[in-house]
């Protein structure tokens, strides 16, 4: 069995998106609940959450969109730029008490404390550009862990790998220039799902040539596409890098029950995903994985895609 | 949308004089196809394209030998002996209908735009309208397309644009589809959000039909 580290807080709850919105606080509870249900979290090692330092935030965004997004929260101002970023009162506070978690959970890697770690974190981050917040994001999680890696941690290579249903079009552009940064996403294609971007032939720019890796999927495509393009594109890809941490942006929304896609993964595609994923670390990094929730919106499948993807993690 | 917005105004231009493998350099090293022939006071005399150039270049299949003999013509050969002296020229104040209805109508990749002295103002490619419709689309602002079938009557894009907005969502553009089936077109709203369920459902909800998106063409040939 592997040391994972998981990162919950009951905190993750108060940011309240309004009645109807899929991405809502009870992603958690019943991710949280699943999880007790499967008795996986007496073998988890907690990471404490704790407010993130804003100068970290700063390495990623402006100082002027972490301000909208306090500004925001504050006055209670509802939403941020598109009624896609609802927010309350507590989202500000929220979103620096998740991303200050997954960084404690980036230390316990790097001192060994733990191999691995799941982060089950709202608001979820990848959609979320230097200087405005989009599709349910406001700030990206996944590459202010990224680049508190680079920094603190003197790290040369860091690979992120997007599992999530939509391209992950702010990670894209906060590495697209980095050659030390690998994004590799697969998707839906961007002609049919949010955002409309993330096509085959966006491979970064300048310096960061050849270190953004897309694979957008069509429609009504599942397991055989996604292993196809896992095996043939993403994984050489993320081999021939030799990353020495890697980064999951987790989202479930692919799976066939999730209504947020015309994408149609299994259950157990979910699992490959994560048995894949984890060998590439072992490959390169010393098994050093951080898995970062992001989308999933069935709440029936949420919890079990979940748990199977930590008990993988596990190795348990 | 008239012409002298969208046009490139700092044209790159040839003399007639001048010797075609010059024009063949200014081509490659600019990456364009079309060099307007001016003289000296900007008059547009005719046009070269890359296509011009290359077929009055010597074959890559002849010997060494031949090519020596071949190069000497040519570099004999000015500009005026190989442009086009009757192309099509547009004017600043035509507009983009107007260019991309002439470009099918014509086949003609390029026109010269030239005002009324007959002096050349600028020069508007295929490449000038697919940035326009790039921009028109949206395609480069986050979103999402949803596909709708609805009855050529008057009133339906009112009720879809109502459905949409209700749910606070803002458009990025919105595509209609004609030659779908008799009677029908297909609507394709380029929406601003991620949370499409929702859209889809509420737009189910208004009696609308969506379209399987494998099923999504903007165009299909117009039946004889």
């Amino acid at each position: 069995m592997r040391r994972t580290g998981l990162l919950y807080d009951d905190r993750f709850l108060l940011h309240q998106t309004g009645p109807g919105h899929p991405e809502c606080p009870e992603r958690l509870v019943v991710i949280h609940k699943a999880m007790e249900e499967a008795h996986l979290l007496e073998d988890l090692v907690p990471i404490p959450a704790s407010p993130a330092k804003i100068k970290w935030i700063e390495k990623v965004h402006s100082p002027r969109h972490v301000f909208k997004v306090e500004e925001a929260s504050l006055l209670d101002l509802g939403e941020l730029d598109t009624a896609d970023n609802q927010l309350s009162p507590e989202t500000f506070d929220t979103a620096v008490l998740a991303i200050g978690g997954i960084l404690n959970g980036v230390d316990l890697i790097m001192k060994g404390e733990i191999d691995n770690a799941f982060c089950a974190v709202r608001p979820p981050g990848h959609h979320a550009e230097p200087n405005r917040g989009l599709g349910f994001c406001f700030f990206n999680n996944v590459a202010v862990a990224a680049k508190y890696l680079q920094i603190e941690w003197r790290v040369q290579r860091v690979a992120i790998i997007d599992i999530d249903v939509h391209h992950g079009n702010g990670t894209q552009r906060i590495f697209e220039e980095d050659p030390d940064v690998l994004y590799c996403s697969i998707h839906e294609h961007p002609s049919f799902s949010f955002p409309g971007s993330g096509r085959e032939f966006e491979k970064g720019s300048g310096p960061g040539y050849g270190f953004t890796i897309n694979c957008p999927v069509l429609p009504g495509q599942g397991d055989d596409e996604y292993r196809k393009k896992f095996e043939r594109t993403l994984l050489p890809a993320v081999d021939d890098f030799r990353p020495e941490v890697v980064l999951i942006s987790a989202g479930f929304d692919a799976h066939s029950d999730d209504d947020m896609s015309d994408i149609r993964l299994s259950t157990d595609h979910y699992s490959w995903m994560t048995r894949q994923i984890l060998e590439v670390a072992d490959r390169h990094s010393g098994g050093r994985l951080i898995s970062v929730l992001e989308g999933g919106y069935c709440l029936q499948i949420l919890p079990e895609l979940v748990v199977n993807h930590v008990r993988i993690l596990l190795d348990r | 949308m008239f012409i002298d917005k969208s046009m490139i105004k700092n044209v790159i231009t040839i003399h007639p004089e001048a010797g075609i493998l010059e024009a063949h350099a200014l081509m490659a090293d600019n990456r364009i196809r079309h060099l307007p022939v001016v003289n000296g006071d900007d008059r547009l005399l005719g046009i070269v394209t890359d296509r011009d150039i290359r077929s009055a270049l010597p074959s890559s299949l002849l010997s060494p030998e031949e090519i020596e003999v071949e190069r000497e013509r040519i570099s004999g050969l000015r500009i005026r002996d190989i442009m086009t002296r009757d192309m099509v020229t547009i004017s600043p104040y035509q507009t983009l209908e107007d260019a991309i209805l002439l470009m099918q109508q014509t086949k003609v990749g390029a026109f010269p735009v030239v005002d009324l002295d007959g002096k050349l103002t600028g020069i508007i490619s295929i490449r000038d309208l697919m940035r326009a419709f790039v921009n028109v689309l949206g395609l480069e602002e986050p979103g999402a397309l949803v596909g709708i079938i609805v009855e050529d009557k008057v009133g339906q894009m009112k009720k879809i644009v109502d459905t949409i907005t209700e749910e606070g969502v803002s458009f990025g553009s919105i595509l209609v589809a004609r030659y779908w089936e008799e009677g029908k077109r297909a609507v394709f709203p380029y929406l601003l959000t991620t949370n499409m369920p929702r859209v889809r459902r509420k737009l189910e909800e208004a009696g609308f039909t969506l379209l399987n998106p494998m099923e999504w063409s903007l165009d299909q040939l117009p039946k004889r």
